[in-house]
């Protein structure tokens, strides 16, 4: 009796078991599609001149195009003027071949360089200062 | 939490008590005359894992509902094998389970309103340090190893407590991503291990070892501290094989089980037999044969589980495992604040790399170290103590979803 119980039991153990993981997965693949479609912010931030912010994703580009990450008109800076990625936890700064050039702290941006607190980045003729975001709420 | 979401969560709450109901209806004809001992058992289980999620769930909406319902499934688990191998010591487990889902709630609400205390990384180093020197002091010796504090009836294993502590130790010291003090630092992780290594916990010092190692790797993205410490690891493992004469049991064990099969490589041999035996679906619940391995509700509760549940539940156990894991750094990664990522990432690699240790060694994959198995094992101490680490874990998950930030 308990061993024909046990034998039969066994197919419906696993049987559970694979529903349950399954159960997860779905919720896994579902978690994943809502991170795509509104990524998250790295809690850095570029803050302009004029003291417009704008926070930074995994990938942002710059430029004045309309399909740019960040949106800037401004007729010195390039349709795809710059693209700041995350790279581990860090980020870091690439110039997309435009005209006027990306500057970090005055030096020109010649391939992908890292970027710290506080760097000044210069895009055409706007100036902008790269900071973490918690830097923000702090009084400076 | 989205509708959709808590429709699966309720309905994998239903699948664990499910297996249960089956498993202990099972297990009541298990001496040939029908005992409903099981059946009231699992009530109390159902009673506390859904009282914990239900009421978790509502005070906290924010939480990671995931975290209590997979260590409640491994729990589930885990009492059906305990259950089956001797009914105390399942009977022992559920009131640990139940003091562990109120511990749960309370870690969580700690970790939630936790205000940035500063006790700073000296203080939890002090704390890690007293609490793995007092079993040297005032410990019992138990299977080898000197970690056990008794106190009538009741026996606690500090270095389970030690691993949340160190965690917030690391977590606090490498808040800024970069190393202060490096010869401070290194100096105070060297002290933690031979403080270890001194209860001859040989298995959680490499815990440690290996924990620290990845944090300070995830913190300062340093390749070079990573190397170094692998090629220590080496040269750790060699002194200790040339050294300890346990070590070289154990390893020799490992490598060639089969040269003293009725005494060093016991353990291991019964280990591989039962697994042998288990086959893909397994010999079915109370089929197997767990009395012939050694330490079986403890390191070689996997065996056990392997045998009667076959490969295809014990594989799906290890993918438990590692969605556990996967929501923990999942959590590391949503908050933005140095201290509790890295305490989450702290958290979650003890996990892994404990789980690691053991599954791999009851497999022969890795020389067998006597740890447990977080939530699986029979145990207080690490029953317990698994709940608070998944609670804070849980806390720092609020705190990511409430959109803080700073601190």
């Amino acid at each position: 009796m308990f061993e024909l119980l046990s034998k039969i039991s066994k197919f419906v153990f696993i049987f559970l078991i694979y529903y349950f993981l399954l159960n997860f997965l779905r919720i896994m693949i579902a978690d994943l599609k809502e991170e795509k479609t509104h990524p998250k912010a790295t809690g850095f931030v570029l803050v302009e001149e004029n003291g417009k912010i704008y926070p930074l994703f995994d990938i942002n580009t710059i430029g004045r195009a309309n399909d740019a990450d960040i949106i800037i008109d401004d007729p010195f800076i390039s349709s795809k003027h710059a693209l700041i990625e995350k790279r581990g936890s860090k980020m870091v700064i690439r110039d997309l071949n435009s005209t006027n050039g990306t500057f970090v702290n005055g030096k020109r941006v010649k391939k992908t360089i890292r970027l710290k607190d506080n760097d000044q980045i210069v895009l055409g003729k706007r100036n902008f200062t790269f900071l973490r975001g918690e830097r923000l709420e702090a009084p400076r | 939490m989205k509708p959709h979401a808590d429709i699966i969560y309720k309905e994998n709450m239903a699948i664990i008590a499910l297996i249960g109901i089956i498993a202990s209806l099972v297990l009541s004809f298990y001496n040939g005359t029908f005992s409903p001992i099981p059946v009231y058992g699992e009530m109390i289980f159902i009673a506390i894992m859904v009282s914990g999620y239900i009421f978790t769930n509502l005070l906290f909406p924010q939480q990671d509902p995931a975290l209590i319902l997979l260590s409640s499934f491994i729990v589930q688990l885990s009492l059906i094998m305990l259950y089956r191998i001797n009914p105390y010591s399942a009977e022992r487990q559920l009131i640990w389970y139940g003091l562990g889902v109120a511990l749960f709630f309370i870690s969580t609400l700690a970790s939630k309103a936790w205000v940035e205390v500063k006790i700073g990384d000296f203080f939890l180093f002090v704390i890690t340090a007293l609490l793995l020197l007092s079993p040297l002091v005032f410990g019992v010796e138990r299977w080898g190893s000197k970690s056990w504090i008794v106190y009538k009836k009741i026996s606690f294993q500090p270095s389970e407590l030690a691993k949340i502590t160190f965690s917030l130790f690391l977590a606090d010291s490498l808040k800024d991503r970069k190393i202060k003090n490096p010869l401070q630092f290194f100096g105070q992780i060297l002290v933690i291990l031979l403080l270890l290594a001194a209860a001859r916990d040989l298995g959680g010092a490499m815990i440690f070892y290996f924990t620290a190692l990845a944090v300070i790797f995830a913190a300062t993205s340093r390749l070079d501290i990573a190397a170094a410490g692998m090629l220590m690891a080496c040269i750790a493992g060699l002194v200790g094989y040339k050294q300890f004469n346990h070590v070289k049991v154990r390893i020799k064990a490992w490598l060639n089980p089969w040269e003293d099969v009725p005494g060093k490589g016991y353990q291991i041999v019964q280990s591989l037999f039962a697994i042998a035996e288990g086959g893909f679906f397994g010999t079915g619940l109370g089929l197997g044969h767990p009395d012939y391995i050694p330490a079986v509700t403890t390191d070689f509760i996997f065996s056990a589980f392997f045998e009667e549940f076959g490969f295809l539940g014990a594989s799906a156990l290890i993918v438990v495992y590692l969605l556990l894991i996967y929501r923990g750094i999942r959590i590391a990664l949503s908050i933005n604040n140095g201290f509790l990522s890295l305490a989450a990432l702290g958290i979650t690699t003890f996990f892994g790399i404990q789980i690691f240790t053991i599954i791999g060694g009851v497999i022969k994959l890795i020389p067998m170290t006597g740890v447990t198995l977080p939530f699986m094992s029979y145990g207080g101490s690490s029953m317990v103590m698994s709940f608070v680490s998944i609670g804070i874990l849980n806390g720092i998950k609020i705190r990511a979803s409430s959109g803080e930030s700073n601190g």
